[in-house]
């Protein structure tokens, strides 16, 4: 990848997990991420107010000023290591920084923008909506969709210039399907929009893909895949695209949620199982519930568990794929790092409140 | 990792060779580092399979593999390190069923090396191992020559395994091939220092070449029919389309049967474009043409072609973001998180097409023509070898393998355009995109640009070399013939090996000479075969012409 021209101000140095670097200019009183879609250049981004954690970096040569955000976004032990959120920092001298993604997760055009017309809303529990949208031609006036299972859409909310941003459920294809499992909000813009308004035939406005939470083919050691909740989007397209494609990785899910009537996605599931007779799953219920007959307690500690029982027998750790609220996803990574796994070999989303 | 295997490996320190975390291909250290451990775990392979021949007990199953496996490995080819991973177990599972098989009729001793290789149970383990099984392994104990040596071999039997997995896939094969195969890799498992033995093994490599390159011809020409003349449309048509690159005749063959009277018109990209020149395929009349150039303009191609492309065998670079999802891989070839099609089966393809818009309208039409493989050429030979004895034809030059990205590259331009009037150029190999946008006109009728195919055509370029010294009761070495070979890949040295053992003489190989061959050995080759580098361009034709020392 070539460089950027740095024609004014600081210069800023990314530097990719793949060993590819980038740069760009930013003024002394500019957030990096405005100044790099100033240049055409677009990291993996997405709430842009310091709230989702999705454009965390690492300084690794330079000073810089972090403005206030949300502690779930840049926890105190990512900000020891050099964390900052790109649209929260300033640069105060030239700056390298080091990002946990590929260069191919770098845009170097503004996301697409897509009508997408609802198909269908489920209710598949109390405050989870299955939505499923068509999305209209693209760019290149083609019908499919094209994204890395992982990634997330956003979807504006009708009548505002907000977006809000949910992973993708389904898989890659050519029709233009695509299926997201949405958590209401209370009071969210969209949850209530979806809630009392939504119907088949709408249209809406969908940006992306985006996001730099992705399968990686590394080799043949296991994956595992935790889901906190509405988490399970993202896992059941990772899931679904290795069994469409026959990937040849051990994979095993653990799926929490904290209530009984919040697990959703049976049949799915049990098709995924039947695609892949080798996939196991632990579902687990955190909430006192006498006729769940499933594991109990927290989706973390069943993974700690396991993770240690690999650890004892000396069997392969696997890499980990997890997607959930900023501290059920600490908490995987603490316990993949006392199990011995390294840090680089967690791949993970935070999902959960928006703001409203 | 430590990779030279292709002619764009670095030269950024005194170490020439991609020793950083990437690779000039884009392939990364993991996957470089776990081909390594394959080429061990096939080496071990063949080992067992040259015992258990010797005891009458053979397995196709292994034979094949042993050719896919080294396929894997070729510049370009495959980069996903979940495959070579597997590969490497599936290597040592074959082996060790083999052994079982042939212990059955008689005792069969585990030979020392590779066949006793035994990979971890993770792949940080395996890793963890990799320095011991790189190319350079023991370089402080042999020396620069043997490891030179070693690697000349190894990288030629790259290139026979790809030449005749291509024959194989159509239903061609032979068992002296299987036998020498595993012959030649189970003596270099053990790892030999005798320098004429290593450059003997080497000649082995490119006579074994050769009869891989005989069955290949047969396999294509006895499948589709003898390559004839044909213009060739290079611009595309409206409606929609599938781009299919590389060098896999089969594979084109089954996605232009599954797109019969589906209304999708298909194209050759790069290597494929010979392919528009055999009967059977261009009998289908969706066969649109070319679209693109060679494979180092891929970025440009696919991301402006507006269907899906298949990638059947080398050469694949890094997909960008803009189509990566519009790829598919099929046969040795991979890439991480692209769709590969194992079976065959280019139904997801075929969806991929009628889901993509296709070309809206048609391109104003340009041609070139092509076909003209040593049936072609010798059906004309009368009037070539009459030309050529009254001084119209003065001189031919086979301009031949593969094109690049470097600028060094140009040489072969300049060679075209410094070539007077009364030559004549033979091209073969993707090579040829770099001339072929131009009319070089006749002589007499006969075209100054002759392109005989693929590289995996070089067979019908030493045919015709060795008929035209036939009839003129000479040597191929005494025809008015200068060889400019262009290499990038180990087919290109498989190619080499196979002229070097046929003892042609005053070869011109480039761009740059490859990394391995060390200067000892290149003073070898050049006092046995007259092997030169690439000069000037305009110097070069005219030495070849006699006009200049």
């Amino acid at each position: 990848m070539s460089e950027a021209n740095v024609t004014a101000g600081f210069g800023i140095t990314i530097k990719t997990r793949d060993g590819q670097s980038v740069a760009f200019a930013c003024g002394p009183d500019e957030r990096m991420l405005d100044a790099a879609g100033r240049q055409d250049l677009y990291p993996p981004a997405q709430c842009g107010q310091g709230s989702c954690g999705a454009c965390l970096a690492y300084v690794e040569t330079g000073e810089v000023e972090r403005e206030p955000c949300s502690p779930s976004a840049l926890p105190e032990t990512e900000r020891d290591k050099g964390g900052i959120l790109l649209c929260r920092c300033r640069p105060l001298s030239d700056v390298d920084l080091r990002v946990p993604y590929d260069a191919a997760s770098i845009r170097f055009e503004p996301e697409p923008e897509r009508t997408a017309v609802i198909e269908s809303i489920e209710t598949l529990s109390p405050p989870m909506r299955r939505l499923v949208l068509r999305l209209g031609p693209g760019a290149d006036g083609g019908a499919g969709v094209d994204f890395e299972p992982g990634q997330f859409l956003e979807l504006t909310v009708p009548g505002t210039g907000l977006m809000r941003a949910y992973s993708i459920a389904s898989t890659p294809n050519w029709d233009g399907r695509v299926e997201l499992l949405i958590r209401l909000q209370p009071g969210g813009r969209f949850s209530e929009w979806l809630a009392n308004t939504a119907a088949p035939g709408m249209e809406l406005i969908a940006r992306g893909p985006q996001g730099g939470f992705m399968l990686h083919d590394r080799g043949l050691d296991p994956r595992w895949f935790v889901a906190g909740g509405s988490g399970l989007a993202p896992v059941l397209s990772m899931l679904r695209r290795m069994a469409e494609w026959g990937d040849p990785q051990p994979a095993r899910l653990f799926y929490g949620t904290w209530q009984r009537e919040e697990q959703v996605c049976d049949a799915e599931l049990t098709e995924l199982q039947s695609q892949m007779p080798a996939l196991e799953i632990t579902r687990t219920v955190a909430g006192v519930d006498p006729t769940w007959t499933g594991a109990a307690g927290s989706v973390v500690d069943t993974l700690a568990g396991s993770l240690q029982t690999l650890r004892r027998h000396g069997d392969p750790l696997p890499d980990i794929y997890v997607c959930g609220s900023p501290g059920m996803v600490e908490a995987v990574r603490a316990a993949a790092t006392a199990a011995g796994l390294p840090e680089d070999r967690v791949f993970h989303e935070q999902c959960g409140a928006a703001s409203p | 990792m430590f990779c030279y295997q292709c002619e764009q490996t670095q030269h950024i320190d005194a170490l020439a060779g991609c020793h950083s975390q990437k690779g000039t291909c884009g392939k990364d250290s993991v996957t470089s580092d776990l081909q390594d451990i394959l080429i061990h775990a096939v080496k071990g392979l063949a080992q067992v399979s040259h015992r258990a021949r010797a005891l009458g007990v053979t397995d196709a199953a292994v034979d094949d593999f042993i050719h896919y496996a080294l396929f894997t490995t070729l510049t370009n080819v495959n980069f996903n390190p979940v495959r070579i991973e597997q590969l490497v177990r599936q290597a040592v599972t074959l082996r060790d069923a083999l052994a079982g098989k042939a212990a059955a009729g008689a005792p069969l001793a585990t030979p020392p090396g590779p066949a006793s290789y035994q990979p971890p149970a993770t792949q940080a383990l395996m890793l963890a191992e990799a320095a011991g099984f790189g190319v350079r392994a023991g370089m402080e104990t042999v020396g620069e020559d043997v490891i030179g040596l070693r690697v000349l071999v190894l990288y030629g039997m790259k290139g026979v395994a790809a030449y005749y997995h291509h024959a194989t896939v159509l239903g061609f094969r032979h068992p002296d091939i299987d036998a020498e195969i595993a012959r030649i890799l189970s003596d270099l498992a053990g790892d030999p220092t005798d320098i004429p033995g290593l450059l003997a093994l080497a000649l082995d490599a490119g006579t074994l070449n050769l009869k891989v390159m005989e069955l290949l011809d047969a396999a294509n020409t006895g499948t589709y029919g003898t390559p004839e003349p044909t213009v060739v449309r290079m611009t595309p048509r409206a409606g929609k389309a599938i781009l299919v690159s590389g060098h896999d005749l089969g594979d084109l063959a089954r996605i232009l049967d599954l797109t019969a009277g589906a209304g999708i018109l298909v194209y050759t990209h790069g290597e494929l474009l010979p392919a528009n020149a055999y009967p059977a395929l261009k009998a289908h009349p969706h066969l649109a043409g070319n679209f693109g150039s060679a494979w180092q303009d891929q970025h440009a191609d696919f991301a402006a072609f507006p269907g899906p492309v298949v990638l059947t065998s080398n050469c694949l670079i890094e997909p960008q973001r803009s189509y990566k999802g519009r790829i598919f891989t099929a046969g040795p070839v991979g890439w991480p998180g692209v769709r590969h099609i194992e079976n065959g089966d280019f139904s997801p393809v075929v969806q991929a097409a009628q889901a993509l818009p296709g070309f809206t309208q048609d391109a104003p039409e340009k041609t070139t023509t092509i076909g003209f493989a040593r049936d072609s050429v010798m059906g004309v030979a009368g009037a070539v070898i009459d030309a050529v004895k009254s001084g119209a034809i003065r001189r031919f030059f086979l301009i031949g393998g593969c094109d690049g990205a470097a600028p060094g590259r140009n040489y072969y331009t300049e060679v075209a355009e410094a070539a007077p009037a009364d030559t004549v150029m033979l091209t073969l190999g993707c090579g040829k995109f770099r001339i072929n946008g131009t009319d070089h006109g006749d002589i007499g009728g006969i075209p100054r640009l002759l392109d005989l195919g693929q590289c995996n055509d070089a067979y019908s370029a030493i045919k015709i070399a060795s008929a035209l010294a036939d009839a003129f009761q000479c040597g191929v070495n005494d025809l008015p013939l200068s060889m400019m070979v262009s290499w990038f890949e180990q087919k290109a040295t498989a190619v080499l090996l196979s002229l070097l053992a046929l003892g042609i003489k005053g070869i011109h190989l480039g761009p740059t000479l490859p990394a391995f061959l060390t200067p000892t050995l290149l003073a070898v080759l050049q006092e046995k075969f007259d092997l030169r580098a690439n000069g000037d361009a305009a110097a070069d034709v005219a030495r070849a012409l006699g006009q200049a020392a």
